[in-house]
């Protein structure tokens, strides 16, 4: 686990990281399970709200798989690769404050087939990943925090 | 906290109406953040500013509007652009009633006549009025 700010980074997770966009990715064949990433969470505050992409979805990479609401923040989450959603997480739209304090585990947000596997590998991994998310913390000055519920 | 969803509203157009400026701090937010959640809900999210609403987007006025819990409007007009929200500012308020020249208004703002805001208001799904 790398730690930048406070935030951690897993390394068993690749990055998407484009203009507001920090999401993991976790990749298991031509199967992925995405969600939000420490500096996301904490640049949102306590997320209030979640609404996700229903199962069956079809999705271009950078189009919505789901949209949050913290009452300072509110904005989509993209689709890291083309592919499918085959599984919202229906724990978290009962319970966004997973997203905050548990961002890695129980707060995934969607599963997702990639149907451009390509497309994987345009995703960030290793030292890559850290410094394009050290430049961000640094730029936009984060210093992440696990909101409590 | 359980969101109910409804049928998925992208490609819905809804129109906003702002007539609020900075006379009104606290009334100036919400519009914003409404915007910018429907634009990542993917509906077509389009803000008319008429009245003294195109106060709001001069060049370094959203820095001045404060907010009740801190911080800035611009944050949320910043989201708002980022999320895609298209802004509209009524040329005549601008010219008449704001005394704000073209230039002076931030990137993003594309100035129309009122008969803009009567097409748009006939095109979309939804009209709200703040």
């Amino acid at each position: 686990m790398a730690i930048l700010n406070g935030c951690e980074f897993p390394e068993d997770r690749a990055y998407f990281i484009e203009r507001t966009q920090m999401t993991w990715v976790k990749v298991e064949g031509d199967r992925i399970t995405v969600g939000l990433t420490d500096p996301a969470q904490t640049r949102a505050g306590k997320i209030l709200h979640v609404r996700l992409k229903v199962a069956g979805t079809s999705r271009e990479r950078g189009k919505p798989i789901a949209t949050v609401e913290s009452g300072k923040w509110a904005g989509p989450v993209m689709a890291p690769v083309t592919g499918t959603v085959v599984e919202p997480n229906a724990e978290v739209e009962k319970d966004p404050s997973l997203l905050n304090t548990d961002p890695y585990g129980r707060g995934w947000i969607v599963k997702m087939t990639a149907t451009v596997p390509a497309e994987i590998a345009t995703l960030l991994t290793g030292a890559e990943a850290l410094a394009r998310f050290k430049e961000i913390l640094e730029k936009d000055n984060i210093r992440c925090m696990r909101c409590q519920t | 906290m359980t969101e109910t969803t409804s049928a998925d509203p992208a490609g819905k157009k809804i129109l906003m109406v702002m007539t609020t400026g900075p006379e009104d701090p606290d009334k100036t937010y919400a519009p914003f953040y409404t915007a910018a959640l429907m634009a990542a809900m993917e509906i077509d999210t389009t803000m008319y500013f008429l009245m003294h609403a195109p106060e709001l987007l001069k060049k370094g006025a959203a820095e001045k509007v404060p907010l009740k819990k801190g911080g800035s409007l611009k944050m949320f007009v910043d989201m708002a652009l980022e999320n895609g929200v298209k802004f509209l500012a009524c040329a005549e308020s601008c010219r008449d009633l704001c005394e704000i020249a073209p230039g002076e208004l931030i990137d993003g703002v594309k100035l129309v006549g009122s008969a803009t805001m009567a097409d748009l208001a006939l095109e979309a799904d939804s009209v709200l009025s703040f």
